[in-house]
């Protein structure tokens, strides 16, 4: 006879599909997952508790730590929370710039989330083609501010450098061979008949269930809500540019993939458009030399490639730190809606499932 | 042949050693400096400091008019040049970008519904840098968060982020839980606050809005609020055994175990010190032998 028993199994800690040490405990019946329960803490820094004993200015290089595939996309939001808190107006110029940025780093997120999401599934070819035009922004990223994943972009109230030189041709370069990129990793993929039936209908997260568990970003959209806070609550230059937000109604791991390929496509928008309307003027706002905070508490949420990320921050009369600093990670608040999508499916799903996430181990244990 | 019948000699259990407990408020570079401000934004208290300002500008003001008044008349009298007059000081205008935002009246057709709804409920509106911010009694959060969702004229679908923050230097309460709301529908945010006094334990929002479930298990870890009923109230980041409540203002920033040693102050044999004592708390002999 054949006993029917539950086994309890555990995906990781170390695990290559979990991108990082994510530990999910599994309870099957068979090959169906009943029950999931993901573990996360396994990179707990206390970013939270440094940058509390750290000044306004140093507390910057510890979001480019915090997820560092979005490094400019932190940086843009802990700057302009900043800004927030003081009251700080940024000259225009610099706001483009940091669009400009940003928009790289989207497209580098998403070619990062694409190549091993795939590689997750079983097609190992995209990954090599994605991390060959990753390379291109973070070559852009270096001749911008010298470095590439850590980018510690920005300043509070602006840059710290106007563009260098060159820099307009790099990206013009990059432009004109990109679209046709994405026609190749969609040539791989699209119509991939292995790649469809291991995403179509895999995972699924209704509009509903998104929205009640706080997840934000590609994984909203993809579920038909178009909710994108650059057009939503527009900030640094979003308010200025045309751009659409790419949804689809199925919620289901190949709407994500699609709605991050349609991303990539407006990214590289809005890179031609700041490249075209690029204002002259001053990249830095007048500032003193040392910051000191008065009685206020900000959130600032801006979009970042995965999500919405929110930077709260508490000031104190005449502080040189944040009384208080929070990170409201998009990993975070996404990693919750885990046992939604992969409890009833199948344990193979599982992986579709949190590559789908696109998380990033750094950012959720802070 | 039998033993006599002695009575056995009752074994003593050697004492277990114990864990090693490092006294972190005791140690040498664990000095926390606490906050002595309590940095919490709000309307009401800024114009009452504003005005307790303005007052404090205008006695001074007359102080010295009254001054200059007592001088002129004795000058005349003992037949000197009259004193200058005062000049009213102006506060001087950095020349810089900087525009702190100060909390303004509450204006926003959101904040005066929930006044409207609420009643007196609501300890405080006001809007501050754009943000709706909205401080309710701690025991009416799930009625605040309830009408936020549900009222037809509000709508906030989503609660985007929620957390807490200590207040060591405040006499009523101790922490203030933030729930950020966001409102897909409408484009709009709004900020709820409640303040917490030391082991109160505030109802969950889990029940309304399900992405409260790790934020407040978070808020539980970092801080030490515990919330009711919330489905799975465990640490989440820390492990389940780790002491204290990292984001405390009193929790110290300095490492566990050899962090606590300073490599500048080596010079003088701190290193060498704090290690020997150390060592002798776990019963280690790292003396060396001397040779003879």
């Amino acid at each position: 006879m054949f006993k029917n028993e539950e086994m309890e199994i555990n995906l990781g800690p170390q695990h290559p599909s979990t991108h990082g040490v994510l530990r999910v405990k599994l309870r099957l019946d068979g090959e169906t997952v009943t029950h999931c329960r993901p573990m996360i803490g396994y990179l707990h820094r206390g970013v939270e508790k440094i940058c509390e004993n750290q000044s306004f200015f140093q507390g910057q290089v510890w979001t480019d730590r915090m997820d560092y595939c979005s490094a400019v996309a932190n940086n843009l939001g802990w700057a302009e929370a900043n800004e927030k808190l003081f009251g700080i107006t940024v000259p225009r110029r610099a706001q483009y710039i940091r669009t400009l940025l940003n928009e790289f780093n989207r497209i580098a997120s998403h070619l990062i989330w694409l190549g091993t999401h795939a590689m997750d599934i079983g097609a190992l070819t995209v990954f090599l083609y994605a991390f060959r035009e990753r390379e291109d922004v973070l070559d852009i990223n270096e001749a911008f501010c010298g470095s590439r994943l850590t980018t510690t972009a920005f300043r509070i109230g602006g840059l710290r450098e106007d563009l260098p030189p060159g820099f307009e041709k790099m990206v013009r370069k990059f432009l004109a061979k990109f679209s046709d990129c994405l026609e190749e990793y969609e040539n791989l993929l699209t119509e991939n008949r292995i790649w469809k039936k291991r995403t179509i209908g895999v995972a699924r997260l209704s509009a509903e269930d998104a929205i009640a568990l706080g997840v934000t970003g590609p994984m909203l959209r993809a579920a038909g809500v178009a909710y994108d806070i650059r057009k939503a609550f527009p900030y640094a230059a979003y308010a200025e540019m045309d751009f659409e937000i790419p949804t689809r109604p199925e919620a289901d791991t190949y709407a994500r993939y699609q709605v991050r390929m349609a991303e990539m496509r407006q990214s590289a928008r809005i890179i031609q458009q700041c490249m075209d309307g690029m204002p002259e003027g001053p990249v830095m706002a007048k500032l003193p030399k040392i910051l000191r905070s008065e009685v206020n508490e900000v959130y600032h949420a801006t979009e970042s490639p995965k999500g919405e990320i929110g930077y709260y921050l508490v000031g104190e009369k005449g502080s040189l730190n944040p009384y208080r600093f929070h990170v409201r990670a998009p990993g975070f608040i996404n990693l919750q809606s885990l046992p939604k999508m992969a409890e009833g499916g199948l344990i193979a799903d599982v992986v579709a499932a949190i590559g789908s996430l696109d998380i990033v181990l750094g950012e959720i244990d802070r | 042949m039998s033993e006599p019948n002695v009575p056995p000699v009752p074994e003593v259990p050697e004492t277990p050693a114990g864990p090693y407990v490092y006294d972190y408020k005791a140690a040498p570079f664990r000095q926390i400096t606490m906050p002595k401000t309590v940095p919490l934004p709000s309307y009401r208290t800024y114009v009452a400091e504003q005005k307790a300002a303005a007052e404090a500008d205008e006695a001074k003001w007359q102080k010295m008019l009254a001054d200059y008044e007592t001088a002129k008349t004795k000058a005349e009298a003992e037949g000197k040049d009259a004193p200058k007059p005062p000049v009213r000081s102006v506060p001087r205008k950095d020349d810089n970008d900087l525009k702190t935002p100060v909390p303004e009246e509450a204006k926003d057709p959101d904040l005066l519904k929930l006044q409207a709804l609420l009643g007196d409920k609501v300890e405080e509106i006001f809007e501050q840098a754009g943000e709706l911010v909205c401080q309710v009694k701690k025991e009416a959060i799930h009625e605040a968060l309830t009408l936020c969702r549900d009222e037809a004229d509000l709508k906030y679908e989503m609660l985007a982020d929620q957390s807490g923050t200590h207040y060591p230097a405040a006499q009523d309460f101790a922490y203030s839980v933030v729930y950020h709301l966001t409102s897909i529908s409408r484009r709009k945010r709004l900020r709820l606050r409640i303040l917490v006094p030391e082991g109160f334990v505030p109802e969950s929002a889990c029940p309304l809005y399900p992405s409260a479930n790790w934020m407040e298990r978070e808020i539980y870890d970092m801080l030490g609020i515990r919330f009711a009923n919330h489905p799975d109230m465990t640490r989440i980041l820390c492990p389940e055994d780790w002491e204290g409540y990292p984001l405390r203002k009193d929790y110290p920033t300095v490492g566990w175990g050899q962090r606590d040693i300073s490599f500048r102050e080596d010079r003088s044999g701190m290193l060498e010190r704090i290690a020997l004592q150390k060592a002798g708390q776990l019963g280690i002999n790292l003396k060396q032998p001397k040779a003879d």
